[in-house]
């Protein structure tokens, strides 16, 4: 038994920030290597969700195989397998570098390349992953393609002299690229004849056949009828289908070392795989699983609740089929007297969550109510224990705590020096700390700056962009904990207060946000019989008031010709629309009034 | 007893805020449409042999619009086919600018007793703005040909830049020249009306500008000596309108012509709008209904609930019990408590409080499942 170098096969995905292209590159590369016929082709193959359409963001990894014959006259197997950019799926990114030997680094002629980037390159780095930079959108006219070459020698350190320089959108030198991925991405090695240690990269359910395992084989073969398992479960499975992508599921004899395919074995229970789990033959175990990948904290927090009670259930399936693709997602049961059933849910951002959210409603069907985002705070009570708390309603009791700590990041902002001050005054409004400022060009100054990750998860991305004009580029990076005077701002409904609406917030926040609240929320709540007061609360001290005067006329004009039928129908819509909203004591409220929170910062 | 009711869709101008079937363009059809009108009033009229009918509306449109011919032929045809009451109550409506002595005469000798006039507001700016197409002047001249007659008029609240003194003008116009009876609207704009465009600019007075407008309206009617019955219909005397009442008391009626609606034994079926589909329909001896269905059960309760309660006596628990079978206060135990500080309730009634019948729809979907 020794290890082969698989000289045909090249396994790589593509680092990119978002909308430069990589998805148009990657639909090229199909399209040039006979995957797709042009006639077939629906722009960006890849991005398999509605939602990644639309946004234009790519957030599940979706790997495709493709067969390419180089000019040096030798037949290849390229498996791709697509990253998400954003901040918040560093997570995936490294998850689908570890099934790779290489990867191709677009960089967008007219906007050089930005922070994220360089992160997911540093990333690839980190992986011994073979860097293949591309330079992208040469067609634009203000593409300047020479700057970018030097950049990527600059600030990378690789010679960007020899990149591609290509047009993805209008089909040019795409030739160059595959053949630079013969040449520079390295081969993968495995023993076919070890025993099996295929690693999971990502999976999904499928209604007929169960659990589809995405894997890389690192060693040994793979085919029907062989009996498998995972090292951190202890079940069996029967393997039933392998094979590859096209980027549909295209059944295979075996999958061996060094190839990407997919694995089916009836697995009913989506529980039963772990992303980063390392699957092995049941009768010829592997002795140990491949590194895995590093498990992630959620850092923003928020309640979940079916609109509709009775969908407790089905919602809780659909995060479990969530999390067996995404096992940055955590939930757990959580209850509030204002929405019922649901569950307190962790994400590893903004984005993460509303991408979740999105996911629920349209993949699942379920109509939801979210809680304003939260992060987890460490409260020091007098007793001398420390608590956690992610949700505002498990605030302890003022009386009982000696002090508050809360999470801290670091932020690098990139912008061009003319948004310098402006991204000071935010940050400062933002509660946000000094540390430093370099310029990394005449064009490009790179800002340091500590905030409170709780004054970044409402607004502060779409403040930054609105500030500069959409110039300036944000990551961030947790630094831990630091004491800080964290009080809880409760708002009452009628004089009875609403847990779902309660926030945990800075002391030198809690009047304006109350108040700010009470406006958006009177808003909000729609008229009723009687008059609402809405009033903002620290400690039972009211901070704020507003009040929802009662309403005064809702009759039915004129029925002429006697239409009852008309009538009834509009107060039966009437009632329908009361279903939607949630009852709290005698205050009907709208669902959105639980997300009000989040918008009041950018209206102020 | 049962009512039944005409629609003529024919009308000079098209009033701003006007969502109902009448087509001013159409009126080179009204031979086609009366013909048709009286071959449903009486195709229908073997399987109604048995009803009683107590009143009889004529509405629209304009039915004081088209020459009196049309309506001396609906009505004698009525009279030919139906068993009309010796009392029955005989309604026309009437624009003010339509009205003639001859026109009076005819009706007059027809039978009918009742006329309901459009005045909407005593502004002439104002009725300009709504298109409408008299002046108050054309309403005196109008009241004063029905001096001797029983007749009510309506009145618009919620019109761009209304004051108390124009309602309080428009209330006294009407009431000074006779009118026994008014109808209050607050102006409803419907999507699709012309008056929507200028809602949606915020050019009409806001919801709390129209209640303060009401409450004003409400409580000088009374002053006049107004009882305020249902909603939005005021009596002097005890001329309510048996028509209108019929249908709040969950009655049996007949309607006939584009967009009538009937509720007869227990369903409701209403006809098509469209005249042109209307007379097709008739002439080859098809149903114009373009809707119908059957209200049972908890549905036909609730229909009662939200008809009633729109009356000022509300509805006593021995009548519902009659009807339904059932004792309302246990059935509703719950739903009672809920609306506890919106309605009177005694052991023998239940009705909206006074103040409240302006939120009505509000309290009574509470009734509903």
């Amino acid at each position: 038994m020794a290890e082969k170098i698989k000289e045909n096969i090249r396994n790589f995905c593509i680092i990119a920030h978002i909308d430069h292209g990589k998805s148009t590159l990657a639909d090229r590369l199909m399209e040039l290597t006979g995957q797709v016929a042009e006639r077939d082709m629906e722009e960006q193959l890849l991005d398999s969700m509605d939602l990644e359409r639309e946004r234009g963001i790519t957030i599940k990894l979706t790997p495709v195989r493709m067969a390419y014959k180089a000019k040096n006259g030798k037949d290849y197997v390229f498996n791709l397998i697509d990253t998400p950019g954003h901040v918040d799926f560093t997570y995936e990114v490294s998850r689908s570098l570890a099934a790779c030997e290489g990867a191709i680094l677009i960089v967008d002629a007219t906007q050089g390349i930005e922070a994220q980037t360089l992160a997911n390159c540093y990333l690839a780095l980190d992986n011994n992953l073979e860097i293949v930079p591309v330079i992208n959108k040469i067609d634009l006219a203000s593409a300047n393609p020479d700057e970018t070459a030097k950049e990527i020698e600059d600030v990378i350190g690789l010679d960007g002299s020899s990149a591609p320089r290509i047009s993805a959108k209008n089909g040019i030198n795409i030739d160059q690229v595959l053949e630079k991925i013969v040449e520079d991405v390295p081969p993968p090695k495995g023993d076919d004849d070890a025993p099996l240690k295929a690693l999971i990269f990502d999976s999904y359910y499928d209604n007929f056949k169960g659990v589809i395992c995405f894997v890389r084989i690192m060693d040994g073969t793979v085919m029907p009828g062989m009996k498998i398992k995972t090292f951190k479960g202890d079940k069996q499975f029967d393997v039933t289908e392998v094979g590859t992508f096209n980027p549909q599921l295209i059944p295979k004899k075996s999958l061996s070392s060094g190839e990407v395919g997919y694995i089916a074995a009836s697995i009913k229970s989506i529980e039963d795989i772990k992303v980063g789990d390392t699957i092995t033959e049941a009768l010829r175990p592997a002795k140990e699983p491949l590194a895995g990948y590093k498990s992630v904290q959620p850092v923003v927090f928020s309640g979940i609740y079916p609109l509709d009670g009775s969908k407790y259930n089905d919602l809780k399936e659909a995060l479990l089929k969530l999390k067996l693709n995404d096992a940055s997602l955590t939930f757990e049961p959580d209850n509030s007297t204002a929405l019922g059933f649901g569950f307190r849910c962790g994400f590893l951002g903004l984005l993460h969550m509303e991408i979740i959210q999105e996911r629920i409603e349209r993949e699942f069907d379920i109509d939801i109510i979210t809680t304003a985002p939260s992060v987890s705070y460490k409260v020091h009570k007098t007793d001398g224990s420390v608590v956690t708390v992610d949700n505002p309603s498990r605030f302890p009791d003022v009386s009982s705590i000696d002090y508050c700590e809360e999470p801290i990041i670091e932020a690098n902002i990139f912008t061009p020096p003319d948004y310098v001050g402006a991204i000071m005054d935010l940050c400062q409004e933002k509660r946000g700390v000094f540390t430093d400022m370099t310029y990394l060009d005449a064009k490009r100054v790179k800002l340091n700056y500590k905030l409170p990750l709780n004054e970044i998860i409402f607004d502060f991305f779409d403040g930054l962009k609105s500030r500069t004009r959409g110039y300036a580029s944000f990551d961030y990076e947790l630094k831990g904990y630091e004491k800080s005077e964290l009080v809880k701002l409760d708002m009452m409904l009628n004089g009875e207060i609403c847990d779902a609406l309660s926030l945990i917030v800075h002391k030198d926040k809690a009047y304006p946000r109350g108040r700010a609240l009470a406006e958006r929320l009177k808003d909000v709540i729609p008229r009723q019989l009687f008059e609402v007061p809405i009033q903002a609360a620290v400690g039972g001290k009211v901070i704020a008031r507003e009040t929802v005067k009662a309403m005064r006329k809702d009759v039915l004009a004129k029925c002429y010709g006697g239409d009852i039928t008309r009538k009834r129908k509009l107060l039966e819509k009437q009632k329908e629309g009361k279903k939607k909203m949630r009852q709290l004591g005698s205050v009907e409220v709208p669902s959105e009034a639980f997300m009000s929170i989040l918008k009041i910062d950018s209206d102020n | 007893m049962a009512g039944i009711y005409i629609h003529v869709p024919f009308c000079k101008s098209k009033c701003t805020y006007c969502d109902f079937a009448s087509y001013p363009k159409e009126i080179g059809k009204a031979d086609l449409y009366f013909a048709c009108l009286y071959k449903e009033i009486k195709a229908k009229a073997e399987s109604l042999k048995n009803y009683e009918f107590d009143s009889v509306y004529i509405g629209g449109g304009t039915p004081s619009f088209v020459e009196p011919k049309y309506i001396f032929g609906a009505i004698k045809q009525l009279r030919n086919f139906y068993k009309i009451t010796e009392t029955a109550e005989i309604t026309i409506e009437i624009n003010p600018g339509t009205l003639t002595e001859e026109k009076l005469k005819i009706y007059k000798s027809l039978g009918v007793n009742r006329f309901s006039v459009g005045l909407q507001s005593a502004d002439d700016r104002q009725l300009s703005a709504l298109n409408r197409i008299h002046t108050a002047a054309d309403f005196l001249a109008a009241a004063k040909l029905l001096k001797d007659e029983n007749f009510s008029a309506d009145i618009l609240i919620g019109l761009e830049n209304q004051t108390e003194e124009d309602v309080k003008k428009s209330i006294d116009l009407a009431t000074d020249s006779g009118a026994s009876h008014i109808s209050c609207y607050a102006l409803k704009p419907e999507e699709g009306t012309p008056i929507f465009g200028k809602y949606l600019n915020g050019d009409l007075p806001s919801e709390d500008e129209t209640a303060d407008l009401y409450d004003f309206a409400v409580d000088y009617l009374a002053k006049k000596g107004f009882v305020r019955y249902e909603i939005s219909n005021f009596a002097k005397d005890g001329k309510v309108s048996r028509h209108n009442l019929n249908y709040w008391n969950r009655g049996e009626y007949i309607g006939f012509g584009v967009s009538a609606s009937s509720f007869i034994g227990n369903r409701r079926f209403t006809n098509t709008e469209k005249i042109d589909e209307y007379t097709a329909c008739i002439l080859r001896d098809k149903s114009p209904e373009i809707f119908g269905e059957v209200i049972e059960g908890d549905e036909a309760e609730f229909e009662y609930i939200m008809l009633k309660l729109r009356t000022s006596d509300g509805f006593e628990f021995s009548d519902f019990k009659d009807r339904f079978g059932s004792d309302f206060r246990q059935k509703y135990a719950e739903k009672i408590k809920e609306v506890l500080p919106f309605i009177d309730i005694d052991d023998r009634r239940l009705r909206i409080k006074p103040e409240r019948l302006y939120v009505q729809s509000e309290i009574v979907i509470r009734f509903m499942d």
